[in-house]
């Protein structure tokens, strides 16, 4: 680590001196094999669950295969950790501590971000060894069961909704409040959810994050490097996953002035939209039909093989998965104060996949444990005492 | 510094439940019409997914353009699009956690047959073999002259300068360029042991399969089961195995292994070309142990019955085992060319005849090819009698 304290500070006062600002941050040399477990798990002592297992897994693979390696991952906690891959060349580490510096001043003033949890750290650790403690004393099989139910209806988390009506139609809330769960389960209910609320945030902000990061990356190397390694970095920086390039592309369109004119434009307006906005945001305000063929983005449809580009249907399917992580979107019907749990599908229009439904329902009754039904694809599907069953 | 591996404890369990539902599920998996497609066997696994919804249908995704990508973002896949361009599709944009994606699990064939052959022995309950002894710890006091050429053999046998002699030979051949563009399948060239010396060190397999008629499930099941419990003692009986593969209906055809298992039924029946074609693989083959092995429902052209059983009479001329598996899952009496087969295969040492009805045919089946190691179970050095197969029971 000691050859990078130099180029650190460098870094860190030319971040400053552009406006940006940051809490404190450990930086730690680790290898691929760690870099790919935090990245599966999400954060690097959280809970063992088999589900990471598999992305674990893929990671590896692919690392190994070189098509898409991890350089680097940073945590958004107070202190902060990034962590420095060993097998990096030291300019692949100049880029990823520059890069590291946009994500943490950008942990530290997005409006979003100041409101998160900086001590998920901490919190993972407690609630790994709630659930350790919870295996040890209700059995391995059943603790896992209920985390398999508990991950699946995590997905209905949503970090930024503060109307308390609205948090009681999105499923793991009612949950909470009213499903007849033992003490130990509502912890662990609570666990799981405060951790998706910490992952929902991240992947809410996800094209701006790092689009960030990768726009504070380019304009500090400029200064840093040299022409002919800035030129390399440069074909590099176009060549990074998608919400990279696209929130790359929107920052340096906000610098540059091609941006609609209520955004503003230069290195403030990027600063200011780094505070104030979230993807969803980002992209109503700033994505324009030129960057739209410029970033080559469209909505695809697989079964007619057709392309649109058409700027609309490009943001409104951004926002809805942005909103429910490219997931079915079902809500809980209000008024229900019986046994019964009742659930719709709002988009009534797309089918939802009648196995699924059984094994979502089942997971369902497993917190529930009084009849549960969903209303989707014309039909009401149920899942009680005797089963799965639909009308 | 010590760390606890968090990742591959969590793959560890990942996969145990990966194997247990591999297994629950394996008679299903093994009747897929295409088992292996780009050299893996794709499964239409869910429950290792978290019990989520999903959409039943494709619809419109959110994707870009491929060009001049080099990764896929964490959450993305790359698909094909219109014309030979490259979709990438950036399914949930994801940020940290992995919600919101598809697993689709897939396995390697080999580690799919490995699994296979774990469930399917354990059914099957046959004797245990040990690995050879050129894989196993075994002292020997003098490690094996390798000093014939072969196409096959084993990876770290390669023969560089032969290889590289044969790939430009073919690059001259195919692309008229004098280039070294090795493909190892294709150009590879080993050292072996001479064949003469260690005759029973290698086996050409050569199977054959009738893809007329109705192929269904049960059927491929049927055939499928047999031969992975087959590889399991063939692959530890001899070090290298040279395997073919022929299917045929009207007329034979030599098909790679991956096609195999990816065939479509279709035409009449000619029993006698899928022998023909067998043996027409034997040209210029020095392996000692020559086996055969067919799979019909024996109902062939009522034409090509006489030629079928002069051209069988020939195969048991020129292997060395001529296996002979009549395919009924619906087990009814064995009739047609099966019939002919199953009272010929009485008078030849060197033919076994199978009515494949279910796992207990297969055991019984498979009880009568190892018998062709006798003589190997008798001094027992390679086999362990355990289990309760009646053929187990020697040493």
């Amino acid at each position: 680590m000691d050859a990078y304290q130099a180029i650190i500070a460098r870094i860190e006062t030319l971040a400053r001196a552009r406006g940006l600002s940051f809490d404190p941050v450990y930086f730690r040399m680790t290898d691929s094999d760690e870099l790919a477990e935090v990245a599966s798990m999400g954060l690097p002592n959280r809970f063992i669950h088999w589900y990471w297992g598999g992305a674990y897994k893929e990671l590896v693979t692919q690392q190994g295969k070189e098509v898409f390696s991890i350089l680097e991952l940073v945590l958004n906690t107070r202190p902060g950790y990034a962590f420095l891959r060993q097998s990096n060349t030291y300019l692949q580490n100049v880029l990823v501590i520059a890069h590291v510096f946009g994500h943490l001043d950008f942990f530290k003033n997005n409006h979003w971000y100041r409101k998160s949890n900086k001590n998920m750290l901490n919190e993972a650790e407690l609630h790994a060894r709630l659930i350790r403690r919870c295996a040890e004393r209700y059995g391995r099989e059943r603790v896992e069961g209920l985390l398999d139910a508990l991950l699946a209806v995590a997905t209905t988390v949503n970090a930024f909704e503060r109307n308390p009506e609205a948090r009681r139609r999105r499923l793991i809330y009612y949950l909470e409040e009213r499903a007849p769960l033992e003490e130990w389960e509502r912890h662990l209910l609570q666990s799981v959810r405060e951790e998706a609320e910490y992952f929902d945030l991240i992947q809410r902000t996800h094209i701006i994050n790092e689009g960030w990061a990768t726009f504070v990356e380019a304009e500090l190397l400029r200064e840093v490097l040299s022409a002919r390694d800035w030129a390399t970095i440069s074909v590099q920086l176009s060549a990074r996953p998608a919400p990279y390039t696209i929130g790359y592309t929107l920052f340096k369109a906000i610098r540059d002035g091609r941006v609609p004119q209520r955004v503003g434009q230069g290195f403030a307006a990027a600063l200011r939209v780094r505070r104030d906005y979230d993807d969803i945001q980002l992209i109503q305000d700033v994505l324009t039909e030129d960057l739209l063929h410029r970033l080559d983005l469209f909505v695809y449809d697989p079964k007619e093989k057709q392309k649109s580009y058409n700027l609309e249907r490009v943001r409104d399917m951004l926002i809805e998965q942005k909103l429910f992580k490219g997931e079915p979107h079902i809500e809980v019907e209000p008024g229900t104060h019986q046994r019964d749990l009742l659930l719709v599908h709002r988009d009534e229009e797309r089918k939802l996949d009648p196995k699924r439904i059984a094994q979502f329902l089942r997971a369902v009754h497993s917190l529930w444990r009084n009849p549960v039904k969903l209303r989707a694809n014309g039909k009401v599907y149920t899942y009680d005492r005797r089963g799965f069953s639909s009308t | 510094m010590l760390r606890l591996h968090r990742g591959r404890i969590a793959q560890h369990r990942h996969d145990e439940l990966l194997r247990a539902y591999l297994k629950q599920n394996l008679n299903e998996l093994i009747q897929q019409k295409e088992l292996i497609v780009d050299g893996r066997v794709k499964t239409q696994i869910t429950t290792l997914d978290l019990p989520t919804l999903k959409y039943a249908e494709e619809t419109s995704v959110l994707a870009r353009g491929g060009r001049g990508g080099a990764g896929q973002g964490a959450g993305g896949g790359a698909g094909r699009g219109s014309g030979d361009e490259e979709v990438q599709v950036l399914s949930g944009l994801l940020g940290g956690d992995h919600h919101g994606r598809e697993l689709r699990v897939e396995l390697d064939f080999d580690e799919f047959v490995r699994l296979a052959q774990e469930v399917l022995l354990d059914q099957v309950a046959l004797p245990a073999f040990h690995e050879p002894l050129r894989t196993g710890e075994v002292e020997v006091d003098e490690p094996p002259e390798l000093d014939d050429l072969d196409r096959i053999g084993l990876r770290p046998d390669l023969n560089l300068e032969e290889t590289m002699v044969a790939s430009l030979l073919r690059n001259v051949r195919e692309r008229r360029t004098l280039d070294y563009d090795v493909d190892l399948r294709l150009d590879g060239w080993y050292f072996v042991e001479d064949p003469t010396v260690f005759q029973h060190h290698r086996s050409l397999e050569v199977y054959v399969l009738d893809i007329s008629g109705s192929m269904r499930g049960e059927y491929l099941s049927l055939v499928r089961k047999t031969i992975f419990i087959l590889w399991y003692y063939l692959d530890r009986r001899y070090p290298t195995n040279l395997r073919r593969y022929v299917v045929f209906q009207d007329v034979a055809e030599e098909k790679t292994r991956d096609e195999f298992f990816c065939v479509e039924s279709s035409g009449g029946t000619h029993i006698s070309s899928g022998f023909e074609k067998a043996m027409e693989l034997l040209e210029g083959v020095t392996e000692h142990d020559k086996f055969l092995f067919l799979f019909t429902d024996g109902e062939t052209s009522s034409g090509d019955f006489d030629l079928a059983k002069r051209r069988y009479e020939e195969a048991l001329g020129r292997f060395d085992l001529v296996c002979y598996g009549h395919v009924n899952p619906g087990g009814r009496g064995v009739g047609g060319f099966s019939e002919y087969v199953q009272e010929a295969a009485r008078r030849h040492p060197n033919a076994t005849f199978a009515n494949l009805v279910d796992l207990e045919t297969i055991r019984q089946a498979l009880g009568d090819f190892l018998s062709f190691f006798q003589e190997e179970q008798r001094t027992g050095r390679l086999w362990t009698p355990t289990r309760r197969s009646s053929r187990a029971s020697r040493r």
